[in-house]
């Protein structure tokens, strides 16, 4: 099917100013050397921003027409181009333009520290820097076609290895781009999972590739960059996730009684959970968070795990990085939070992720923080 | 055009729960010109104590004329200008009558003539010189304006209050360089005009040497072709200014001469500017932030008819990281020192003049230990006169028994002149 008729087409004459590696109209910054380019950043968008290729790409036409717009069948929210003013994530006041704010002197954020994609009015998210680390080592590729396709990737950046923050980025849109070019199976629901989860491993195996090409143009650094990767295919009334290290992907029914964990992480947590412990035991150990599997040069083993599960009531597909689930890991939490998320008048899952994110910030923002969410509701038509 | 280049100094990383922040921000001056070239008319008035005492020894008031007169071959052509005589009143010298003539050939020879024939005799009453001074200027056209002025004694013949008033109603209206002859005048007095009308203050010990020192005065002035800039101070809502001191080439605190522009926005007048550099630190209390943030403690900008010519940074970011935020910027440390030399001389010797022995001793160790620290060799040279240094290290100084009191006093007045920190290369 591959139905990316509205994408971007890679434009081989614009290159990267700092580094000359190609870039896409539309990237806020460059894949190769993570650089922010300036022409995403004049034309970009205060609330919906990429720094992707994704199908929010449009956001770098400057005669973009506000409000939400219908791309090829498809509902993108864009805040108003024309008047779109940088104001302050702290207190809200405009940022000047030596790039700090006017009121409270907050250092405005990067493209790359603060991100949303909305590729369809039922598919969005948010990878936010956190507050404590100085890097948002975090990365998500976000994309939909019509109302009941959507791909979900995050990348979480290993934060000790220099670097990770493009490792994450290139594998999470190498990844994402695939599955989009995938064609849908048909056929039984078993055939369609079967062939979704072949895509899955190929997809993680180009997400390796990546990380690992970002090692060689590094030139081999002894402690090469690297990441997690976690990604959901949503088709129709199918699920299929596949994941390598402790990023993870939720079903959140809006029945309490129906979520389910998709993911398990490859962590010694859950080698610890494995030997007995409880979950308060196990998370409060400080080894919790040690990864056993993860994409890279240094992987020993980058191959991912997969869940698939059959959706029949509505609900959301959540996928996060830690930085989101240390501080709600079980989904009855996460789905509380974006219950409270759509109480308090956030409408459409970019709005909710913004809200879970600020959450988590509001927690101590400990980590870099991603938040991507799918709706499903068989009951519509 | 001049340009002007800002950079900052400081460490920029606070611990968690920190709140003050600390830069020196450096301000450079290029392509300054020469006085009246682009920055509108330039004003000049030279103010000669002639009272009774100018004549006790005559060489005084032979010197101040042959100062006036070189000081005046120094003034540009086209430049607007005045002597003044002052004693128990301020005088016209020369034009004959209230007023400023244009620089000539021929007007510069006129008010050499009269300069030369000066005369003294009367009190001396520096408020009506500067109220004098100030009503000149008023008829004076936009552009540069600056006055020197010259006295050997204490202020007399005056109301206790005529100085502040004056000063009062002159502040902003021009800039004064202030020097004292021989040893019988007051430094707080000078130094007090001289700061509040961004000009210098020095003694001239002897009279011989009082000609060389207003030509090389009236050439400073005259190089000075930018003729008015402000420093402008933005500081985030919440914060408080500590303090913005200039630092170098000395220490003037400016921070009461701040103008609230806007509510998180001040103004300090800088006066006029030559190819210079002047570095001011910069204090500010800023709100807390939680680690990971990046703020910013105050945006320090130079500002000429209203637009900012540099702009300086002076950041605020949060971590946990104690290898960062234990580590105190050397140009900070370097001021913050020579700021406290100032103090402890000046402390110190306002404490010997007050007969108290004691405390002078340990204050002016103190300056000899912080001088010799920081490599403040014209300082250390200065105090060598006053004091004898017996633990440099440890600032043991005892008070010289005999002790030139024009010394003490060029100690006091140079007290606020500081060395550059030494930058690496």
């Amino acid at each position: 099917m591959s139905n990316v008729s509205d994408r971007d087409v890679p434009d081989s004459d614009v290159l990267c100013p700092a580094c000359a590696a190609p870039i896409h109209v539309g990237d806020a910054f460059c894949e190769a050397c993570g650089s922010t380019l300036d022409a995403a950043r004049s034309s970009g968008d205060a609330t919906v921003e990429t720094p992707t290729l994704g199908a929010s790409g449009t956001t770098a036409q400057p005669a973009a027409q506000p409000g939400a717009q219908e791309l090829g069948g498809r509902t993108h929210l864009l805040a108003p181009s024309a008047a779109r003013v940088e104001v302050c994530h702290v207190c809200g006041a405009p940022i000047a333009d030596d790039g700090f704010c006017s009121q409270c002197g907050q250092r405005a954020r990067t493209r790359r520290e603060h991100w949303t994609e909305t590729p369809a009015a039922w598919v969005g998210g948010v990878c936010d820097k956190g507050i404590v680390h100085a890097r948002n080592e975090d990365a998500m590729a976000l994309d939909a076609a019509g109302d009941d396709f959507a791909v979900l990737v995050v990348c979480d950046g290993v934060t000790t290895a220099p670097d990770s923050d493009r490792a994450s980025l290139a594998a999470s849109k190498a990844a994402c781009a695939q599955l989009m070019a995938v064609a849908r199976p048909t056929g039984s629901f078993a055939a369609r999972l079967t062939a979704w989860q072949a895509a899955l491993g190929a997809a993680c195996a180009t997400a390796n590739a990546e990380a690992v090409a970002v090692a060689r143009s590094l030139g081999d650094p002894r402690e090469p960059p690297s990441c997690t990767f976690v990604a959901a295919v949503v088709d129709h009334d199918l699920v299929a996730a596949a994941w390598c290290g402790d990023s993870r992907a939720y079903w959140i029914a809006d029945d309490p009684a129906g979520s389910v964990e998709l993911s398990l992480d490859h962590s010694l947590g859950t080698e610890m959970l494995a030997a007995g412990f409880t979950r308060e035991q196990a998370e409060a150990d400080p080894t919790f968070h040690t990864i056993t599997r993860w994409l890279g040069a240094d992987s020993i083993d980058p191959t991912p795990e997969f869940r698939t599960m059959a959706v029949d009531a509505p609900g959301w597909v959540l996928v996060v990085s830690d930085g989101m689930w240390n501080y709600a890991s079980p989904a009855d939490d996460l789905r509380r939070l974006i219950e409270e998320a759509a109480a308090d008048g956030a409408t459409g899952p970019t709005q909710i992720a913004e809200s879970l994110a600020a959450f988590a910030n509001g927690c101590g923002g400990h980590d870099n923080i991603t938040v991507a969410l799918a709706r499903r509701d068989p009951q519509l038509p | 055009m001049a340009e002007f280049r800002a950079e900052v100094f400081q460490n920029e990383y606070l611990s968690d729960g920190a709140t003050d922040v600390h830069a020196v921000v450096s301000i450079t001056c290029t392509g300054a010109g020469s006085a009246g070239e682009r920055s509108g008319d330039v004003s000049e008035v030279i103010i000669i104590d002639t009272s009774g005492s100018m004549d006790m020894p005559s060489s005084k008031i032979a010197a101040a004329r042959r100062a006036a007169k070189v000081a005046l071959d120094e003034i540009v052509d086209g430049a607007w200008f005045a002597v003044l005589s002052g004693h128990t009143i301020a005088q016209m010298v020369y034009p004959e009558h209230p007023g400023l003539a244009k620089m000539s050939a021929v007007t510069r020879a006129e008010a050499k003539e009269a300069a030369g024939k000066v005369r003294s005799g009367g009190a001396t009453a520096i408020g009506a010189w500067i109220a004098a001074a100030t009503a000149l200027f008023e008829q004076a056209p936009a552009g540069q304006r600056h006055a020197i002025l010259l006295t050997d004694g204490k202020i007399e013949g005056e109301e206790p209050g005529a100085l502040d008033a004056a000063l009062a109603a002159a502040t902003g209206k021009f800039q004064c360089d202030c020097r004292g002859i021989g040893s019988d005048w007051v430094v707080d007095e000078l130094r007090t005009i001289s700061t509040a009308l961004l000009g210098t203050v020095d003694i001239v010990a002897k009279a011989e040497d009082l000609e060389a020192d207003f030509e090389q005065m009236m050439k400073t002035a005259m190089s000075r072709g930018v003729a008015d800039a402000r420093l402008r101070l933005w500081a985030p809502q919440g914060s408080t200014v500590q303090f913005v001191r200039q630092v170098a080439p000395q220490v003037d605190d400016v921070t009461p001469r701040a103008v609230q522009v806007s509510p998180l926005v001040v103004e300090f007048p800088t006066g006029a500017w030559s190819d210079e550099s002047r570095d001011y630190h910069v204090a500010v209390r800023v709100p807390v932030a939680p680690v990971g943030n990046e703020r910013l403690a105050a945006r320090v900008e130079l500002v000429v008819d209203d637009q900012v010519l540099a702009k300086a940074l002076v950041k605020a970011i949060w971590t946990g990281d104690a290898n960062l935020t234990t580590r105190i910027d050397p140009a900070v440390a370097h001021y913050t020192g020579q700021a406290q030399l100032a103090d402890v001389i000046q402390r110190g010797l306002a404490a010997k003049t007050a007969g108290d022995d004691r405390t002078a001793t340990v204050l002016l160790g103190e300056a000899a230990k912080l001088a010799h620290q920081s490599g403040n060799e014209d300082t250390t040279r200065l105090l060598n006169k006053v004091v004898d240094v017996v633990d440099v290290e440890a600032g043991t100084v005892r008070l010289k028994r005999e002790v030139e009191r024009s010394d003490e006093m060029a100690l006091d007045t140079r007290s606020t002149k500081t060395t550059r920190i030494k930058r690496e290369p």
